[in-house]
């Protein structure tokens, strides 16, 4: 009985042990952190990229700064996109908000800087004009609020139809500019013989959202496309929201019966880079993905969306977005944030995004015939020509408007639902919002 | 001596009740308040909003769909897994089966060791309407028109998915079955043959109301995995065509984490607490008059 007890009492003293083991080591981890400060400046950098090429190529890049700045210490984490997401948006309302962090802009900048935690950096663009002048504006648009600037734009992206040249030269078809041109091709293409000519993968819904983010700015008035967009004032009555939703009914009629069982990397990989399917809507930042797969001898150009003959939106708008960084506004080192940023968000950092994850840079003139392909190239000259870059659907209005209104986007084109009803749909998700 | 043994007792059973209470039901109660506020993950306030949350969820269309998926998986994991496995099962301990079931065994219990999000993956393969297997042996042996484009027909998407859990889960239900019918006295079986009783016989009246206890186990696993289930439709489908394979869990992962209403997403979770809690306990308490009986 005795020795029973010995055991019970040791047991029970080792689970309190290996407790209180539990709880020392993390403040003393937190006592090392500490010690270093007094000495060493400490950034935190958390970002979405925890994949080659980017990762190594911020560590390389980090790597290459703290040599420069031997009394910094940047200590960087990464998570990828929905996990990150989910991560920023619970830490960035507390204390434990990184000092540095990456953002979409839009919709998801405005939800970060609604925590009140980022900081505003119109100084750090007024104080340094030679190196903000490197920035492309309409990136900067992205991160500005009511005239104020939250972010540092690191690249921008843009979306064109993709088209097989040789597929077009052989049908001497010419690059349609309007709705009914370009349907019109569409035609023209099947009666040749190809089943899809335009091709998506309808089981992802950002691929959707993307389409109907760029059709309704093409149709609607921006006006009224504002106050829908935003949360607090959005209807959705607007008649021509339904006639969108009535042409992209019409457009994935072109695009089969598979389209809705796959997703947009076999569309991408399987039917246009195979020829199968000479047109595909596609983003820049996929130009080096599509390279990967696509068989030598291979060329295609690019053709913005065409416009609507009634649209009301601006024709030459693109649809695209800038990814940046923002600054903590609880950092203890704001100064040595900007720097960071700075040297990071520059002719080097920008060329090394681009030439070695073919990513556009947001710095103006970091990708030239030296270090980007052909096609880089033009994508960043379309993307400076456009008249403004309007935003991912997904990025415009909120998460439960764009699942609903992906939703059903997916159920017209499968043929489930009608347009009028899923705008129904939207309408009643965007009035549960106000 | 008693009193001391009580605290002794008491010591051991701290640590366990420490850990279920912070990480089981401590969250759970926490879920409870969410459930009547409405909050995104990045804001700082929670707003209180009494019933609208639960109001909102009766008049959700989604819901609904979410439900009528969910007891579609149950009734098709009842039938297959729990029906057709206690068959196999019997059909394995059977002893023309003898010589082969160690291997069959183990060929019907690898897909449940093999990863959900890998057999997804490879089932998206399988169902892949230009390449994959399943419309490849269609055209193969000359039933092209009954191939589909399986998960992206409303019609045909969630049947595909529930069949990716049939094909994974069965093995380990079968495996259950087995552990008991080796349970039952052999004697029973021998005494039967004896008066007569064929193979089907013996089935009905030996094997399945001897297995009775494993068969409420059975159940109570499918039918709380089917109305949990997340996995196999967030990987295939994301809840598509529209919301044709949307189920509760994963629509309550779409309402937190991608809406960012984290409110509402408690009260889902509320619903799938509730109707889990009153299947299980339905199913304990059958059981339990069961036993008195015996």
């Amino acid at each position: 009985m005795k020795s029973k007890k010995v055991m019970g009492l040791t047991i029970a003293a080792i689970m309190i042990a290996s407790l209180a083991a539990c709880g020392g080591s993390s403040d003393s981890g937190k006592g090392v952190e500490d010690s270093i400060d007094d000495d060493k400046i400490v950034i935190n950098f958390f970002h979405r990229w925890p994949n080659d090429p980017k990762n190594s190529m911020f560590n390389e890049l980090i790597e290459k700064y703290m040599d420069e700045n031997p009394n910094v210490t940047i200590k960087m984490d990464c998570i990828l996109n929905d996990q990150y997401k989910e991560k920023i948006r619970m830490v960035v309302s507390t204390d434990e908000v990184p000092d540095i962090f990456s953002s979409w802009s839009g919709t998801f900048a405005e939800e970060m800087i609604q925590s009140g935690n980022v900081a505003e950096l119109n100084d750090m663009y007024e104080s340094d004009t030679e190196w903000s002048s490197q920035i492309s504006q309409a990136s900067i648009d992205g991160f500005t609020f009511d005239d104020k600037i939250y972010g540092v734009p690191w690249s921008q992206d843009g979306k064109v139809f993709f088209y097989n040249k040789e597929i077009f030269e052989e049908n001497a078809l010419e690059i349609p500019t309007t709705w009914t041109e370009f349907i019109d091709v569409l035609d023209k293409l099947q009666d040749a013989g190809y089943e899809t000519p335009v091709v998506e993968g309808l089981s992802d819904s950002w691929a959707i959202l993307h389409y109907l983010g760029t059709m309704n700015q093409r149709m609607i008035d921006p006006d009224t496309l504002a106050e829908d967009y935003n949360a607090d004032t959005g209807e959705f009555t607007d008649p021509g929201y339904v006639e969108v939703l009535e042409k992209w009914q019409q457009l994935t009629e072109y695009m089969g019966d598979v389209c809705s069982a796959i997703d947009h990397e076999t569309a991408r990989n399987t039917y246009f880079a195979t020829g199968e399917a000479p047109i595909m809507y596609l983003q820049f930042a996929e130009i080096p993905l599509l390279e990967e797969s696509l068989p030598d001898g291979f060329e295609y150009g690019f053709f913005n969306f065409p416009a609507f003959e009634e649209g009301k939106g601006d024709i030459n708008a693109l649809t695209g977005a800038p990814e940046g960084f923002m600054i903590s506004n609880k950092t203890k080192y704001p100064e040595e944030c900007q720097k960071f940023l700075k040297w990071l968000v520059s002719k080097q950092g920008g060329e090394a995004l681009t030439t070695q994850c073919g990513d556009l840079s947001s710095v103006e003139g970091a990708v030239d015939e030296t270090n980007g392909l052909p096609a880089q190239i033009e994508a960043m000259d379309i993307i400076k020509s456009a008249s403004q870059l309007s935003p991912w659907l997904d990025n415009a209005c909120d998460a439960s408007v764009y699942t609903v209104y992906g939703q059903g986007a997916q159920a017209i084109a499968t043929g489930d639902e009608t347009p009028g009803n899923v705008m129904k749909q939207v309408q009643e998700a965007a009035a549960s919002l106000h | 001596m008693n009193r001391k043994r009580n605290l002794q007792a008491f010591c051991f059973v701290i640590p366990a009740v420490l850990i279920l209470g912070i990480f089981v039901y401590f969250p759970l109660v926490n879920n409870i308040i969410y459930s009547f506020q409405s909050f995104s993950l990045s804001s700082i306030i929670k707003e209180w909003v009494g019933l609208e949350n639960y109001k909102a969820l009766l008049s959700d269309k989604t819901i609904w769909i979410c439900i009528k998926n969910n007891i579609l998986y149950a009734i098709i994991s009842i039938i297959i897994q729990v029906g057709f496995g206690l068959v196999l099962a019997a059909v394995l301990e059977d002893i023309a089966f003898r010589k082969f079931a160690p291997f069959l065994r183990s060929i019907y219990f690898i897909p449940t060791v093999i990863s959900l999000t890998v057999i997804c993956l490879l089932f998206e393969f399988v169902y892949n309407p230009q390449m994959g297997l399943l419309n490849s042996f269609l055209n193969a042996i000359g039933l092209d028109n009954l191939s589909q484009v399986w998960l992206g027909n409303k019609k045909t998407a969630m049947l595909s998915i529930i069949a990716v859990s049939q094909w994974q889960s069965i093995g380990y239900v079968t495996m259950l079955f087995i552990v008991a019918i080796q349970k039952i006295p052999k004697d029973l079986y021998e005494a039967a043959e004896v008066d007569g009783a064929g193979k089907i016989k013996r089935f009905f009246y030996i094997t399945v109301p001897q297995v009775r206890q494993m068969f409420f186990v059975t159940m109570m696993l499918t039918v709380v995995g089917a109305f949990t289930v997340f996995n196999e439709p967030y990987i295939l489908t994301g809840g598509g065509p529209g919301t044709a394979t949307m189920v509760l869990s994963l629509y309550m992962y779409q309402t937190g984490f991608v809406k960012n209403n984290m409110g509402y997403a408690s009260t889902i979770a509320m619903l799938i607490f509730v109707i889990t809690a009153v299947l299980s306990s339905v199913q304990f308490l059958t059981y339990g008059t069961e036993k008195e009986e015996r």
